[in-house]
């Protein structure tokens, strides 16, 4: 009987290793382990070939490979009987497999060992279940999986439907927990460097760590962001023997200054990268501490979500909110609430800016707020709208006027997590207010933070 | 690899997959229930299951080729043994012992791994088995990367 390739997706992740066996030119079968197993179509599938050299040699010579895969879940077994079509070392589904087998690689221990060299695509000529005389366990019942496709779709229409990139953020963000159930997600915007995600907003996790970098092509994050693809895995544990390698992978993937919220011993993640027009505007990022969190409908669920985001993200800061209304202008001097004085050091090399000795953030938002508190500190003025950001050419950077929006939130909720001594507030659209808990104490350090 | 070496290997805590092929040169694949090492002949008797596994059983025939792949779940190190067929009877007590024996020590181990009964269920079986007894002629180390498919050494 054959059984449709699409039933059997969750084989293909190599939870438990799948066998391939060839016939060499004597006659010699050849048996031996490989990683993973891709999907293409109902019809195809496609296999990393790094180094196993003997069963290539033989694919090449009769065209013929038969591929045992087994359900991570079920421990159930299908064969497949492979007709090799071509090798591909570039495309879309180069690009795929590429970066899925860094991240597992990385993660266990064999980070640039087991580079891919190419996929090899093969037409599947039969899939038929292995029947066990008699099944050591029960099969699970069949888990109950809400509707993604409808999840997907009201969470994409209520982004659609917001105007305030906040409420967007936010939004996603609580759907993702309400519709879909998903206990811990983060959402991440790129670094205006290009080398690193931020973290904006987060459901989940003991702190919300907000301004948090990882290091783009690092982790599953990173490998999301620089490949422009899903990044799925299944089963971190593959056994306790990976487990140091997955912690050492996990404490690596944080770089910053703060810490990544993340769950220190997660067994599935799903990152999702946010495209718009091309552009990497962010990455969607879920985990578990379960196995099999996340399977491909909610892969397909969060890129459709992802996107949407970027769209509506990247179609706000294009109307360059204007405020309503002018700023309030204060007469007379405006002291900061409370006598005392705070040190506020600023790295103009990469708006780095310390509070007292500790790190607040860097990049455009430290710039931000150091042209917010240089303003204070100069005129008392603690007003500011978005158009004379924007206008400002000492705060000209790349794409700046793009994100400013999303880099206003970046600050304003990493100023709430630190708890003072500057607050940000937004008492209309387009309009900044910053308050203060002493007198700022400016200090410029030109060298390096 | 030594003779001694392959014995340990064979008899020690590893999962099996075996495989054999048609006329049209395409291969089947089981899994192994045991292995032994016949020290006196220089045979490995292997056991599997054969209303679980018909094509490699159907397949495995005195004279025809077979290959053989043991890997330690600990760490993964795998050896390939390929070899002639020898002889093939159904499996008699001894062997449905053995099996047996394999299957709750195989079991454990994996267990210990991590790995569950759930995900064995179909992995692990004692039942209808096959001995098929092979003379091996050629070793590859086959543990995942780079050196993977290195031949060893002719025992």
């Amino acid at each position: 009987m054959n059984v449709r390739l699409g039933d059997i997706r969750d084989s293909f992740e190599g939870v438990i290793p799948s066998i391939i066996a060839t016939t060499d030119r004597d006659g010699m079968p050849n048996i031996s382990y490989l990683s993973h197993v891709y999907y293409v179509d109902e019809e195809h599938v496609a296999l990393s070939n790094q180094f196993f050299s003997k069963t290539a040699a033989n694919v090449r010579l009769h065209g013929l490979a038969t591929l045992m895969v087994v359900d991570g879940k079920t421990g159930v077994q299908h064969v497949l009987d492979l007709r090799f079509v071509e090798a591909r070392e570039e495309g879309d589904l180069f690009a795929r497999v590429s970066s899925h087998l860094a991240v597992t690689s990385s993660q266990h221990g064999m980070a640039g060992i087991m580079k891919l060299r190419t996929i090899d695509i093969y037409r599947v000529e039969a899939c038929r279940e292995v029947v066990t005389p008699a099944p050591l366990a029960e099969p699970p019942p069949p888990a109950n999986r809400r509707d993604r496709l409808q999840a997907a779709a009201q969470l994409a229409g209520r982004i659609a439907a917001l105007v305030d990139v906040e409420a967007m953020l936010d939004g996603v963000m609580d759907g993702l927990v309400e519709r879909f159930g998903f206990q811990h997600a983060m959402l991440l915007v790129p670094h205006e460097d290009a080398r690193t995600l931020t973290t904006i907003a987060s459901r989940g996790y003991a702190r919300f760590g907000v301004g948090a970098e990882t290091t783009i092509g690092e982790g599953t994050i990173g490998m999301a962001a620089a490949s422009r693809h899903p990044v799925r895995i299944s089963d971190m544990r593959r056994g306790q023997r990976y487990a140091r390698a997955v912690r050492a992978a996990v404490e690596g993937a944080s770089d910053g200054e703060i810490p990544l919220p993340q769950l220190a011993e997660p067994q599935s993640q799903l990152a999702v990268p946010m495209l718009s027009r091309g552009r990497l505007t962010g990455v969607l990022f879920v985990e578990s501490g379960e196995s099999f969190a996340f399977g491909h409908q909610d892969e397909d669920a969060l890129v459709l979500v992802a996107n949407q985001l970027a769209a509506s993200l990247s179609l706000a800061e294009a109307e360059r909110i204007e405020p309503r209304s002018a700023p309030p202008q204060r007469p007379g001097a405006v002291r900061p609430s409370g006598t005392g004085k705070f040190r506020f050091r600023y790295y103009p090399l990469d708006g780095g800016v310390f509070v007292e000795d500790d790190y607040l953030i860097r990049g455009v938002p430290g710039r931000l707020l150091h042209y917010f508190v240089r303003a204070f500190v100069e005129t008392g003025r603690q007003d500011f709208s978005n158009r004379e950001m924007r206008r400002d050419a000492s705060l000209g950077l790349p794409e700046f006027k793009d994100n400013l929006e999303t880099r206003l939130i970046l600050l304003g909720r990493r100023l709430q997590e630190k708890g003072g001594p500057i607050r940000l507030s937004r008492p209309d659209r387009g309009q900044i207010r910053v308050e203060f808990d002493g007198m700022p104490q400016i200090e410029i350090v030109t060298a390096p933070a | 690899m030594v003779e001694a070496d392959v014995a340990d290997l064979v008899e020690s805590s590893v999962m099996m997959v075996v495989s054999t092929r048609d006329d049209s040169a395409r291969a089947h694949i089981a899994r192994g229930s045991g292995a032994t090492f016949l020290r006196e002949r220089s045979h490995i008797d292997l056991l599997l299951s054969q209303t679980q596994w018909p094509d490699v059983a159907r397949h495995a025939v005195p004279g025809a080729p077979i290959a053989a792949t043991f890997v330690r779940p600990s760490d993964y190190r795998a050896v390939q043994i390929k070899g002639r067929i020898h002889e093939v009877a159904q499996g008699d007590a001894t062997d449905q012992e053995r099996a047996t024996r394999y299957l709750a020590k195989m079991l454990a181990v994996m267990n210990g791994l991590g790995v569950s009964t759930l995900q064995l269920s179909h992995t692990l079986t004692d039942r209808d088995i096959l001995r098929i007894r092979f003379a091996p002629t050629e070793l590859f180390t086959q543990t995942p990367g780079p050196g993977a498919g290195a031949r060893i050494d002719t025992p």
